[in-house]
């Protein structure tokens, strides 16, 4: 009777089993319109995704699916392309084009990434300049009472609490942003750190994501580290103002960012666009904004969708969610970059 | 029934039938699924000496010994993880070996029983709590009380050691280390309690009648019987401290450089495959991240082979010396 019991439900379990190979394999044969576009990289972008999701499915009656499961994440399953799309706060590297086989990357949402600090008995809106900031993180400037940062809030009452940087231990485009603002702003930072979305920093504590590293501040007095500007804002972390090439110290937000991308009209080969390096002009623009990125297959089955889709998230509906979640919208020059690249898909 | 239904030559004969399958039948299924096993070990096996391969070129031997780790220039060793790994697990296991057999002791020997259970259900399921979760706690509660409190007690204490120099750092080696002690913890006690109760009757009974103490029964009779077993439980415990990922990396600080005091950030191998393999740029930190891994694989037939040793060792020793030693008695 047992043995029976057990030959049926083996024969049931292998029954399903194959059922299931077969309707998946069925589903990844039929043509692209009713099956969901898969994506999945940045946990930046994550937030604006969602009403993306939901607007474009309600609009289109197109499903779209993500996973914010890290830039990195985002790079490595694009290039073995197991989703549809991938994204990524940090541009592609030469090595990571090649790897990846004719995909083509497109800006797509714009942010920033800010430092936020804890020290106790320092005033609020402390003002650093990217020089200190780099010097704080190659370990030269360990105290906040530091005559560097005196200078730059005079009058202030700074305690000699220890510094303690902190850095995002797993790969991240909140690290590539941050590392690419200090190379540019301090030769000494690009020669013995240099810029990549993991890097060897001399001194400091890791921690692991956003909320790892606002952990690791919070719990820390006299601690320093960088997150994305929407997760400081929505987590009410304190920010200092950095100094921006102008000499000014802009609030960190969407007016910010927006004036930064407003001042770069120089786009890449590949469409990157770094904005560390702005010009003395731009006087309100907030020194560390970043672009992030989709990346997409040049031929796929689903170019069509994925077209749709693009076209739609750089569109003026798509991009007016931002500023509530704290992305600044496209500017134009990068609207029309991005027109020419979405036409190159699929085609 | 039984009898009766094979007294019957129709039904004999189709219970020999049944035999004639089903004996050739469970040495198909059963060696087939030993055979997946290897085949998965041997798979896993190849597949990160393949992922690893440019590492492996490049670095050659030295990577083990060379203590860097900078995606930038493209310069990696593995040395600062493996310091990591080793002195967070000897540290965790220096804490949990004790700390379990004295559970043990108590669960086996001196509690009331209607307190074992639920003792013993409870500290089963400190394996239970998720390693992420572990972390977490790390990060919000133990990180900052070793901080604040432990780590300036030690270096007051003992400030002239090395190890206990440095500032005092909320992410740091003995953070990681203690979780790794909440995490072995459960799992030496649940096997030393099982050892524990395998120790005959007769031998304690006869300790006792011998005018031993509780103390000088455990002493005399539960600990040599059970030596083997202890180290097989501290060995798994220590599989399990070496492999750990998740919770070390979000404790331990991810620094990429050997530092002598326990007080400072460091990584180990698992913990830094975790935090990078994910998207890892350019053309060596990914196989290097896999030679790693390779490594630590290493680590664990090492590890594996010494306890068998061990066990086999105790075994031959322990298990016949004790009770002649008790019929000496």
């Amino acid at each position: 009777m047992t043995k029976r019991l057990l030959s049926v439900g083996l024969a049931l379990a292998l029954a399903i089993a194959v059922a299931a190979c077969g309707s998946s394999s069925s589903s990844s044969g039929s043509g692209s319109s009713s099956s969901p576009l898969v994506g999945a990289g940045s946990t930046l972008v994550a937030p604006l995704m969602s009403k993306w999701q939901a607007d474009y499915e309600s609009k289109s009656e197109e499903t779209v699916t993500y996973g914010a499961i890290g830039s990195g994440g985002g790079i490595d399953q694009i290039t073995s392309r197991s989703v549809d799309f991938g994204a990524s706060d940090a541009p592609l590297t030469p090595e990571q084009f090649e790897e990846a086989e004719g995909v083509v990357q497109i800006p797509w949402a714009l942010s920033g990434t800010v430092p936020a600090y804890n020290v106790s008995g320092a005033p609020k809106n402390l003002k650093l300049s990217g020089d200190v900031l780099a010097e704080i993180y190659l370990g030269k400037i360990t105290q906040w009472d530091d005559p560097a940062i005196a200078k730059l809030n005079p009058g202030a009452s700074l305690p000699s609490t220890k510094i303690t940087p902190v850095y995002r231990s797993d790969g991240s485009g909140d690290t590539y942003a941050f590392t690419n603002y200090l190379s540019t702003v301090s030769p000494e930072f690009k020669s013995t750190v240099g810029v990549s979305t993991t890097v060897k920093f001399p001194t400091g504590v890791g921690a692991e994501k956003n909320d790892g590293v606002a952990a690791a501040i919070s719990q820390t007095d006299g601690a320093i580290g960088y997150v994305g500007l929407a997760y400081a804002i929505s987590n009410e972390l304190s920010m200092p103002l950095v100094e921006n090439s102008a000499g000014n110290f802009p609030e960190p937000g969407v007016e910010s960012v927006e004036a930064a991308a407003g001042a770069v009209s120089k786009i890449g080969p590949n469409n990157e666009i770094s904005l560390a390096n702005l010009p003395a002009s731009a006087k309100d623009a907030y020194p560390i904004s970043t672009y992030t990125y989709v990346i997409v297959p040049l031929e796929s089955e689903k170019a069509e969708a994925l077209r749709k889709f693009i076209t739609y998230a750089i569109s003026p509906a798509a991009q007016e969610f931002g500023p509530d979640l704290d992305f600044a919208p496209l500017p134009k020059q990068v609207v029309a970059a991005d027109k020419k690249a979405i036409a190159k898909i699929g085609s | 029934m039984e009898a009766g239904a094979l007294s019957n030559p129709v039904l004999r004969a189709r219970r020999n039938r049944i035999d004639r399958i089903g004996d050739p039948l469970l040495r198909g299924l059963s060696g087939l699924a030993a055979a997946l096993a290897v085949a998965v070990i041997a798979g896993i096996a190849y597949e990160v000496v393949r992922l690893a391969w440019p590492a492996i070129a490049h670095f050659g031997i030295g990577f083990i010994t060379t203590n860097d780790w900078n995606p930038v220039t493209e310069r990696f060793g593995a040395a600062p993880f493996i310091y990591g790994t080793v002195v967070t697990s000897a540290i965790a296991l220096i804490f949990a070996a004790p700390l379990s057999v004295a559970i043990s002791i108590y669960l086996t020997e001196l509690a009331p029983a209607r307190v074992r259970r639920p003792v013993a259900t409870l500290v089963d399921m400190l394996a239970a709590i998720p390693s992420v979760i572990l972390g977490l706690w790390g990060i919000l509660v133990l990180g900052p009380f070793m901080h604040d409190t432990i780590e300036p007690a030690l270096k007051s204490a003992f400030g002239f050691l090395p190890i206990f120099g440095g500032d005092p750092s909320a992410f740091s080696y003995l953070t990681a280390a203690l979780i790794l002690t909440i995490m072995t913890t459960p799992i030496i006690t649940s096997v030393t309690r099982e050892v524990f109760e395998t120790v005959p009757g007769e031998l304690k009974e006869g300790s006792y009648a011998l005018g031993a103490t509780r103390w000088e029964m455990v002493r005399q009779v539960v600990l040599p019987y059970s030596r083997a077993g202890i180290v097989g439980a501290t060995i798994l415990g220590l599989g399990r401290a070496i492999g750990e990922a998740i919770a070390v990396a979000q404790v331990i600080g991810g620094a990429t450089g050997i530092n002598v005091s326990l007080f400072h950030t460091g990584s180990t191998m698992a913990a830094q495959i975790a935090a990078q393999f994910q998207g890892a740029p350019g053309a060596l930190q990914k196989p290097s991240l896999a030679y790693l891994g390779v490594i630590l694989l290493v680590f664990a037939v090492i590890v594996n082979i010494v306890a068998r040793l061990i066990v086999q060792r105790g075994k031959l020793k322990d298990f016949q010396v004790t009770p002649t030693e008790a019929e000496a008695l």
